[in-house]
């Protein structure tokens, strides 16, 4: 079978949950952008795997696949940085949350 | 009718002391509330000194969590309207009694700075930008609204009760999104001439790369909005309606 097929319909599916996430809520806009644009380009590469070949050749890069796993890797760690930094930020609003509620609960009893 | 004016602030120290006295003369105090969306300056303070309610956000959340503080709010304290009035001084007091006088007939009325008669000038990049987001919120609407972002408004008994279970919370969008999500759920709109003060602070659109950059934005925003089904709040609550209604038959 030829592995094209493959590589069309993970994309075809990875593009329909993301739209299925966005539809229901789920995911907020605020990362709709990038998802949309990575399912958007894994559809676009695996029905013309012609593009990526072209630009493999222009960065002078032999194997067109090696190009890919590349560029995936360094979105994925880009992808995992921005997730640790939303996380870290996450937990500084919590904690500052919990600790202003423990405040005004404190005044709320002392006030009865 | 009961009317509630709500007031989103965030670090307004500047102007918070003057709105307020200037609203004073136009609705009682004691209906009026600041929500303080985590400032970290007087803001809250100030609002306080001068006999309004406030409602302080721990964190800083954006104006649309603001407003659904807001809309949680009037709806649990039985408000029939609330009007939405901006810290900074741009939206006049004195327009009250004009939005208000069309609340009876729509679910809301919106403060048009570019509908006729109205002398608010603005930058080339910024009238272009309004036109293109008022095009794109008409045609969801189905009404002809040329100020779709701006934030001087009320909202009806029904827009309380629809916002009050989800109001939008993307960063600048949430004028805008409240139109679309109020439309799709049968509610009416309008828009009226209003006046507005020009604003001190700084905008998103100034230069007009930043300009296409927010009504991209906002585009993506309506898309979005356009496509995405009732959200998990409104949905929820339709259902539950929907049983009680069945089951009282």
């Amino acid at each position: 079978m030829n592995p094209q097929i493959l590589s069309i319909v993970l994309s075809v599916i990875m593009l329909i949950a993301v739209l299925g996430l966005l539809r229901s809520y789920v995911l907020p806009e605020k990362y709709a952008v990038i998802w949309l644009l990575a399912a958007i380009a894994g559809v676009v590469l695996s029905v013309f795997p012609g593009i990526l070949a072209a630009v493999a050749g222009f960065f002078g890069v032999a194997q067109p696949i090696n190009l890919l796993f590349v560029a995936g890797f360094f979105i994925v760690l880009l992808l995992l940085m921005q997730l640790s930094l939303e996380l870290a930020r996450t937990r500084d609003e919590l904690r500052k949350v919990v600790q202003s509620m423990a405040i005004d609960m404190e005044e709320k009893t002392s006030n009865d | 009718m009961k009317t509630l004016i709500a007031i989103p602030a965030y670090n307004e120290q500047a102007s918070i002391g003057a709105v307020i006295a200037d609203l004073a003369g136009h609705h009682p105090l004691e209906h009026v509330i600041v929500i303080d969306d985590g400032s970290r300056d007087a803001t809250s303070q100030i609002a306080k000194d001068a006999g309004v309610r406030v409602l302080r956000h721990a964190i800083n959340l954006g104006v649309g969590a603001a407003m659904g503080t807001a809309f949680k709010y009037a709806a649990r304290n039985g408000y029939e309207a609330m009007v939405q009035l901006d810290a900074d001084g741009q939206h006049r007091p004195e327009f009250l009694g004009t939005l208000l006088q069309h609340t009876g007939d729509f679910d809301i009325v919106i403060g048009s700075r570019f509908a006729e008669q109205s002398d608010y000038r603005s930058t080339w990049a910024r009238r272009t930008v309004q036109r293109i987001i008022a095009w794109a919120v008409s045609a969801y609407a189905r009404t002809r609204l040329s100020d779709a972002t701006s934030g001087f408004r009320v909202s009806g008994p029904r827009a309380i009760e629809l916002f009050a279970q989800h109001y939008p919370v993307e960063f600048l969008g949430d004028t805008v999104e409240s139109i679309v999500l109020a439309s799709r759920h049968g509610l009416s709109v309008v828009e009226v001439p209003v006046v507005m003060n020009e604003r001190a602070g700084g905008l998103p659109s100034q230069s007009i790369f930043r300009a296409s950059l927010y009504t991209g934005r906002i585009l993506l925003i309506l898309v979005l909005a356009g496509f995405r089904s009732s959200p998990p709040g409104i949905a929820a609550a339709r259902k539950r309606a929907k049983r009680e209604s069945e089951s009282q038959k």
